[in-house]
């Protein structure tokens, strides 16, 4: 192919300048492919790996080491390297054409790809399908499901790098890092896609919120260590665990919640001075709710997804019952 | 009962004149919907009740406590000693404080932005329960103030106000029902500047803490719901009712649910003038400050200068 050739000449030309930018360049990854879903692209393995193969010879060349990731798949690793080739593209004022030419990868990469996600979130097992007809556990014949699904808003997650981390080296030498240690004893790092914040620690703990999806919170914790090795520490993926996630939805229409505090009294509090939702803490699965009157409801605390689920299904028909009449 | 009675009276007039600038009276009519008034609180119903509310906070003295502990600004734990007689209005309070802990920790959990605040502020969460705990340590002697933490019984008062806020609502619409839970969310903690201007902080020596001030809130909007939960029980004493001689025994909540189902014809001109007047609330507090009983003296009610305090 075309594409293959002037993409290595470019990668070959900027593997030098890559190891004296080492230092100075963050790097900020913003992949052309939508990464929406997990990753692996079994069905894509021989498109990418003829366009690869080839840059994949130079993966030593580069004073990056990628093994470090352990649960990594080859696609992963494969994956990973055509970012570093992307980020390089951007980095360098290269010419046009190159851009160009690099593009058309992308484009037949991303065709190809994004056949791939859509054939992935039905086949994939991992994460369940988002629009459940049926309620997930055995329900009595007189109660239907409400149809409604609470989006992901936010997933707060952890992970431990396992190494001690310099935290004022990595804030000078990384883009879109604060650190401030007089007020916070961590850096706080920011990437645009997925669009998240993470703590990072000099214990080499790491804490990764405003991901929407438990997928994209690994992703974005994965590129957030990259960053760390990248900066010279020995980074690993230890741990990765989800610590809370936080759904919302709404059920349109407005609740009357001074009948639900009275009815569900040790449940719920409501104090409308401090705050106007009324706290609902579900027992079963240990959820919190805040319910609004206009019928909004927030979700959270739960470890899984299909906690937040089972939550909204159980408090829907007691929702409904205390609808405010119009 | 003459002494008893003319203080407040004489204050109220008196203190009446000195506060032009800051005025609560429009948040206070909203407030009094919201805790069971009709749909517009008189306004010198709302005046009244701004005169006793803000007499009671200044008298209530905490400065002088905190004089006496030697500290230089009023601190939650002055007003906690305050209150220690009355076990159920303490009660009352801790669960606030508690509550406000557990919504700021829920409610960090949620909002992204503010993740760093809530990693600086890991140390404050429970920070108002841990306070109020080490402090009721150090005061408590006999052990009755320790166990409330564990108490786990029905606020009476506060299910009644429950009740009634239920009642209320059952009836309305919706668009009723969003100005009703507008007005339900005011409080004096939200205005806080115009509340320590009303309270004329400034010109204090010992001035209130963060928490203090939360506190003081609270107090301030407990007294506004005891005058309203007051005057609604003596406004269903006075209505005219059928030669029931134990209709006075029988609990406001019923009464008031009875007479609005059967009696609104009966009781047009009542059903008009539905909100509290000024007189109720005066008999309210002087009823409240009666003494009754032997040994009344040495109950609840926390009394200073002859005046007693509905908040503590």
């Amino acid at each position: 192919m075309d594409g293959v050739s002037p993409l290595e000449r470019y990668l070959e030309r900027c593997e030098g300048q890559f190891k004296d930018d080492l230092s100075a360049s963050p790097q900020l990854f913003t992949p052309m492919s939508p990464y929406d879903v997990d990753l692996p692209i079994q069905t894509t393995e021989d498109v990418w790996g003829s366009q690869l193969n080839q840059p994949k010879d130079l993966s030593t060349d580069f004073s990056v080491d990628l093994s470090f990731l352990p649960d990594i798949t080859q696609d992963d690793k494969e994956q990973n390297l055509s970012e570093d080739g992307y980020e390089k593209q951007k980095e360098l004022d290269g010419s046009i054409s190159r851009n160009e030419d690099s593009g058309i990868i992308v484009d037949e990469s991303s065709l190809s790809y994004s056949g791939a996600t859509q054939s992935s979130p039905e086949a994939s097992g991992t994460c369940p399908p988002l629009i459940p007809m049926t309620p997930m556990t055995p329900v009595t014949p007189a109660s239907e499901s409400s149809g409604i699904v609470p989006q992901l808003q936010n997933i707060v997650s952890t992970v431990n790098l396992a190494c001690k981390l310099d935290l004022k080296n990595i804030a000078l030498h990384a883009r879109n890092a604060e650190y401030n240690p007089k007020r916070f004893a961590a850096v706080i790092m920011r990437i645009r896609e997925p669009r998240t914040t993470a703590l990072i620690f000099s214990s080499g703990k790491m804490v990764c919120t405003g991901a929407k999806s438990e997928e994209q919170s690994r992703l974005a914790a994965r590129k957030y260590a990259r960053v760390v090795q990248k900066l010279g520490f020995p980074a690993k993926f230890l741990d990765f665990k989800i610590q809370n996630m936080v759904g919302s939805c709404d059920v349109r229409f407005p609740i009357r919640l001074e009948g639900l505090v009275l009815t569900h009294q040790q449940f719920s509090s409501y104090e409308p001075e401090l705050f106007p939702g009324l706290i609902y803490r579900m027992v079963k699965p240990r959820i919190v709710l805040l319910i609004f009157v206009s019928g909004k409801v927030v979700l959270t605390g739960a470890k899984e997804r299909s906690e937040i689920y089972e939550a909204f299904e159980n408090i829907y028909p007691i929702l409904k019952g205390f609808k405010k009449p119009s | 009962m003459s002494s008893t009675v003319a203080s407040p009276m004489s204050t109220l007039a008196s203190s009446s004149s000195g506060r032009k600038s800051t005025s609560f009276t429009p948040e206070l009519q909203s407030m009094m919907f919201s805790l069971g008034d009709a749909r517009r609180p008189l306004h010198e119903t709302a005046v009244l009740v701004e005169d006793i509310v803000h007499t009671q906070l200044i008298n209530l003295q905490a400065a002088e406590v905190s004089q006496l502990r030697g500290a230089r600004v009023i601190s939650a734990e002055d007003l906690l000693f305050l209150m220690r007689k009355d076990k159920k209005k303490l009660r009352r309070l801790l669960k606030y404080m508690f509550f406000r802990d557990y919504k700021s920790k829920i409610v960090k959990g949620i909002e992204e932005d503010d993740l760093l605040e809530d990693k600086f502020n890991s140390s404050n969460t429970n920070k108002r329960q841990k306070l109020a705990q080490d402090f009721l340590n150090s005061i408590d002697q006999t052990g009755e103030l320790l166990a409330m933490f564990e108490d786990d019984e029905i606020d009476d008062v506060k299910q009644e106000r429950m009740e009634r806020a239920e009642r209320q609502t059952r009836m309305m619409d919706s668009v009723q029902y969003a100005e009703f839970c507008e007005s339900r969310q005011l409080s004096f903690s939200k205005k806080a500047s115009k509340f320590r201007d009303w309270l004329d902080c400034s010109s204090m020596e010992i001035k209130p803490n963060a928490v203090a001030m939360e506190i003081l809130a609270y107090l301030a909007y407990e007294t506004v719901a005891q005058l309203v939960d007051l005057a609604l029980l003596v406004k269903q004493d006075m209505a005219p009712k059928a030669g029931d001689p134990f209709s006075h025994a029988i609990s406001a909540t019923f009464i008031q649910y009875h007479n609005s189902a059967e009696s609104t014809a009966a009781c047009g001109i009542e059903a008009q003038s539905d909100a509290i007047q000024p007189s109720h609330i005066r008999e309210a507090i002087r009823r409240y400050g009666h003494k009754i009983g032997p040994l009344s003296p040495f109950t609840s009610a926390y009394r200073r200068n002859g005046m007693t305090f509905l908040a503590c």
